[in-house]
């Protein structure tokens, strides 16, 4: 078997198809590369000055009083740009990159999800980002094809198949040696292609890949392993089934283009025309409902009151208004945002018929880009919000000189709160969180492999010579 | 000779099973997304409608002309021709909003129904897209083998020693692989047509045809370009294998890698960072507006804009569009007999102060101008420039031309509301408008917003859409014309 892993090897070695691979992976790595050096500063910059003045604003609110506090909130709430941004650009130009913080004069704050709609100011063409899930998932998939096509077909054409399976060596061993030397002689030019990619970009001082970046890197080698491996097996099935070489990379190429190209955008689109939505009118309308809900409850005589004159009672009740206000606006606008994300999501889940789909799921999951990163964040986002809210309560509980009536200024502690004691956000990535997701579309995608491999060898078996 | 010739690589190809493979595909390809590109279509002109009669429905609500200039908003229809080339023509607002406060933009426009926008994360697929990565990959099949093949085969020597020129031969070849090439291209066009007609929805007009004859006569001609690539490599190599390879390559650099590497390496993404200093400086001229406003009330003999009388101000504020305004309205539904006499007064504010609002509005788009120019359309610009060095980047831009959803159609619907605008204005200037009682009161009868000038938006001739796609056409074409060239000096060259 190594002998036939070793003359494929050199076969291929030695071939323009390889040449040309090598020179057009590395091209589009280094793009890749100098693209993120140049880029990812500037994120990082930007989400730390963001951060910096969302500290900077809290801290001056702090030195006011609890109730500024409770009625200005935490400000804009930023998503951290995640390093391995080259990985997987995941839509990220598409999605918002924060969550607002909304209050006025006299309501509390409560968190707005601003829209997706960003790019809509872009005037330029519209065009996909190098990023590994473009190298891996359209240029690495071609050529793993253009590795197989001729694998078994080129062969029989030149009657070498004959030859050697005139020895006494097993097809499956001929079969296995000969995806060996694919997968190696494929794997080299990507390897040397993604190694100078990572050393340019580690070896750029404004950028650091700590740890938990590089284990993610080792999974997505290893995700991007598994992807070749389906495309070499695809190619050796049709290779061992089809008489003739040329007719075999038709077949592929036309599948290739198919299954890689346009499958997930028109199975995505499909999805999307036929799931429910609920339309933007249909959302404010039922916001308009439940607004006029709350606005008949607030009381007239509440209105440019002076509050210091009003009774306890009346002020527990504003309290009350307030509070309910914000969660039923919170619930109501998060529950849109949800749904919208879901109904997205229901359509991914579709496209991951399409292996390039599924690779494209993977690398933004393992990348932490993406709409599940966005979701991660999101989550993140909520859960500061009850965090800083129970902040403001037990100090405010506190303090046994207050009359605990939350979202009124004289029903709360008027002692100083220490800015440092205020809870702050920090947007983190999970990676625990994301194997879970991530878990289905592997097992999908080892899957896909063990089918093709087995149906190569069926194939290749029953050939006859 | 010739004709023999011809039938014979016609006969070859299509009895072949790539050919049969190429009619599939494509069928397969087009009608799939055609279904749903047309299903798109509908639901946005349905979210046309709506939107039209609801901003009209709104704007009836409105008693006085400055109450209800914030709400003069009209939409752009969804073009029928996105269905070939989907160009700017989703991504860019669909609604504006004409105020005399303000020249309508591109910048300031906003988005009706834009029901779920995460989908964005999906790249959209139209047939020209299609047409762009499995044409030219199709072409290049049929040419790969079309001279290496039969120097392989021995063939060529045997065509060769018939008393035939060499470039009829490479003509015919030519000539038979389009026709065949042109099948699935023309079959599955078909089909999307009869898909297109069947919807009750959509109306297309002689223009429209002509249109996509435009973008038919284009793939055409991308298609030959293609095809002579292939033919040239085979030319070269001599060798099928090699040949294919090659032409995978080109085809994979030239579609797929080019455009996107081009555009990641070279960064046209919009340049913002002048933005803020823009911003202040037209924020700087409304404040200036402020200051002559209270200049003026102070010197009026009756304090106030219209005392007693309710005049408030509209405001917007939005940093990232270059947009600052404020303008004095008021929307009284009944005047009594004590405030009666400020009517004048208030009378003479608006007319102080409207012209000057306009005055301002004109004189900050003289900032906003040259801002949006630098900050969106230069960078955009040059990455449509570097793309047209592609064919493909060539065949995106003329079929967007053809199609009218690249950005100069799309800005036409924007310099048609700008017009508008005007127009508003001159009427207002012309009925005195700004100092009329209406303008801020609805006591004396609410405005029949039927009198205003009417706003209307017609896509450009088809004339000019063949202006902006001619020179693309152009280039592709003498590309056509080089390779051809080039093919036959090699194929002369060549020794059998």
């Amino acid at each position: 078997m190594w002998h036939i892993t070793k003359r494929e090897l050199y076969n291929n070695l030695n071939s323009l198809r390889f040449a040309l691979t090598t020179v057009l992976l590395l091209a589009l790595m280094v793009t890749n590369a100098v693209r993120h050096i140049r880029e990812h500063p500037k994120r990082v910059q930007k989400y730390h000055d963001a951060v910096t003045e969302s500290i900077n604003r809290l801290t001056s609110i702090a030195d006011d009083s609890l109730y500024e506090l409770a009625r200005q909130g935490p400000g804009v709430l930023y998503k951290k740009p995640s390093p391995l941004h080259f990985c997987a650009a995941g839509g990220e130009t598409l999605l918002p990159d924060r969550v607002d913080n909304w209050y006025d004069a006299r309501r509390l704050w409560r968190l707005t999800y601003p829209d997706a709609n960003i790019n809509m100011m872009n005037v330029g063409p519209d065009v996909s980002q190098i990023d590994w899930t473009f190298i891996i998932g359209y240029v690495l998939s071609l050529i793993a094809l253009l590795f197989t096509f001729d694998a078994i077909s080129g062969e029989r054409e030149h009657g070498t198949l004959r030859l050697m399976l005139a020895n006494a060596i097993p097809r499956h061993t001929v079969l296995i040696g000969k995806f060996l030397g694919a997968l190696i002689s494929t794997t080299i030019p990507f390897m040397l292609a993604a190694l100078v990619n990572l050393l340019m970009i580690s070896s750029a001082s404004e950028v650091h890949l700590n740890t938990e970046a590089w284990g993610r890197v080792g999974i997505i080698f290893f995700i991007v392993l598994l992807y070749t491996c389906l495309f070499l097996a695809l190619g050796l099935l049709v290779s061992a089934r089809v008489q003739r070489s040329a007719v075999s990379l038709v077949i592929l190429l036309l599948t290739w283009v198919t299954f890689v190209v346009f499958m997930p955008s028109t199975l995505a689109a499909l999805a999307s025309g036929f799931s429910p939505s609920m339309s933007a009118d249909e959302y404010w309308e039922r916001y308009g409902q439940s607004d006029s809900k709350l606005r008949r409850t607030w009381q007239r005589s509440w209105y440019g009151a002076d509050e210091s004159e009003l009774d306890e009672k009346t002020l527990r009740k504003i309290g009350e208004w307030h509070t309910k206000t914000v969660t039923s606006y919170e619930r109501l606008q998060g529950g849109f945002l949800t749904f919208k994300i879901i109904q997205v999501q229901r359509a991914r889940a579709i496209t991951s018929i399409s292996p390039a789909a599924l690779l494209h799921h993977l690398l933004e999951t393992f990348a932490g880009t993406g709409l599940d990163r966005h979701q991660q964040f999101v989550g993140n986002v909520q859960r500061y919000a009850r965090e800083y809210r129970e902040f403001i309560v037990d100090m405010d509980r506190g303090d046994p000189e207050s009359p605990h009536i939350i979202g009124v200024r004289v029903g709360m502690s008027k002692k100083p709160v220490s800015p440092e004691a205020v809870p702050k956000f920090e947007d983190m990535l999970n990676i625990g969180k994301d194997f879970n997701t991530a878990a289905m579309e592997l097992l999908l995608l080892t899957l896909f492999v063990v089918v093709l491999l087995a149906g190569a060898y069926l194939a290749f078996v029953r050939v006859e010579i | 000779m010739f004709l023999t010739l011809i039938r014979r690589e016609l006969l070859d190809n299509l009895m072949t099973f790539r050919f049969a493979a190429a009619v599939v595909i494509m069928l397969l390809l087009v009608v799939a997304n055609t279904v749903v590109l047309i299903k798109d279509y509908e639901g946005r002109l349905a979210d046309y409608n709506t939107a039209v009669k609801t901003h009209r429905q709104e704007l009836l609500t409105y008693k006085t002309y400055s109450d209800g200039i914030y709400w003069l908003i009209f939409d752009r229809p969804p073009n029928p021709l996105s269905i070939f080339n989907a160009g700017l023509d989703k991504r860019l607002g669909n609604e504006i909003q004409v105020s005399h406060a303000f020249i309508p933009t591109i910048w300031d426009a906003n988005k009706h129904a834009a029901d779920n926008p995460y989908f964005n994360i999906f790249t959209s697929i139209d047939i020209v897209l299609i047409f762009q990565g499995v044409l030219s990959l199709l072409a290049l099949i049929f040419a790969y083998d079309a001279i290496a093949g039969e120097y392989e085969h021995g063939t060529l020597r045997l065509v060769l020693s018939h008393p035939v020129r060499r470039g009829y031969i490479l003509f015919a070849k030519y000539i038979g692989a389009m026709v065949c090439l042109l099948v699935p291209l023309l079959m599955s066009l078909l089909l999307a047509l009869i898909l297109l007609t069947t919807s009750a929805m959509i109306s297309l007009n002689t223009d429209d045809f002509l249109r996509i004859g435009g973008i038919v006569l284009t793939s055409l001609i991308y298609l030959s370009l293609f095809y002579l690539i292939g033919m040239l490599i085979s030319a070269i190599t001599r060798r099928t294998s090699t040949a294919l390879i090659l032409s995978i390559f080109v085809w994979g650099f030239l579609v797929l890698v080019y455009p996107n590497m081009i555009l990641t390496a070279v960064d046209t993404a919009p340049q913002t960072d002048t933005k803020p200093a823009t911003y202040h400086q037209i924020k700087r001229m409304w404040k200036e507006l402020e200051r002559k406003r209270k200049q003026f009330l102070l010197n009026d003999s009756v304090p106030g804009e219209g005392l007693g009388l309710y005049i408030f101000r509209v405001f917007k504020d939005k940093p990232s569009a270059l947009m600052y305004f404020y303008y004095a309205a008021g929307n009284l539904e009944t005047i009594n007999e004590k405030s009666e006499p400020q009517v004048p007064h208030a009378q003479n504010f608006f007319r102080f102060f409207g012209p000057l609002t306009v005055n301002t509005a004109e004189r900050t788009w003289l900032i906003r101008k040259p801002a949006f120019e630098k900050i969106y359309v230069q960078p955009a610009n040059r990455g449509r420039m570097l793309l047209k060095f592609s064919p493909a980047g060539l065949y995106d831009a003329a079929t967007e031309a053809w199609a009218g959803t690249d950005f100069n159609s799309v800005q036409d619907f924007f310099i048609a509301a700008q017009r508008y605008r005007q127009a508003i204005i001159n009427y207002f200037h012309d009925e005195k408008i700004f100092a009329s009682r209406q303008w801020f009161s609805a006591d004396q009868g609410a405005v029949d917003w039927d009198t205003l000038p009417q706003f209307s938006f017609q896509r450009s001739d088809i004339g000019i859409n063949a202006k902006q796609a001619l020179p693309d056409l152009f280039l592709l074409l003498t590309m056509n014309i080089l390779l051809f060239i080039a093919i036959f000096l090699v194929f002369i060259k060549n020794e059998v």
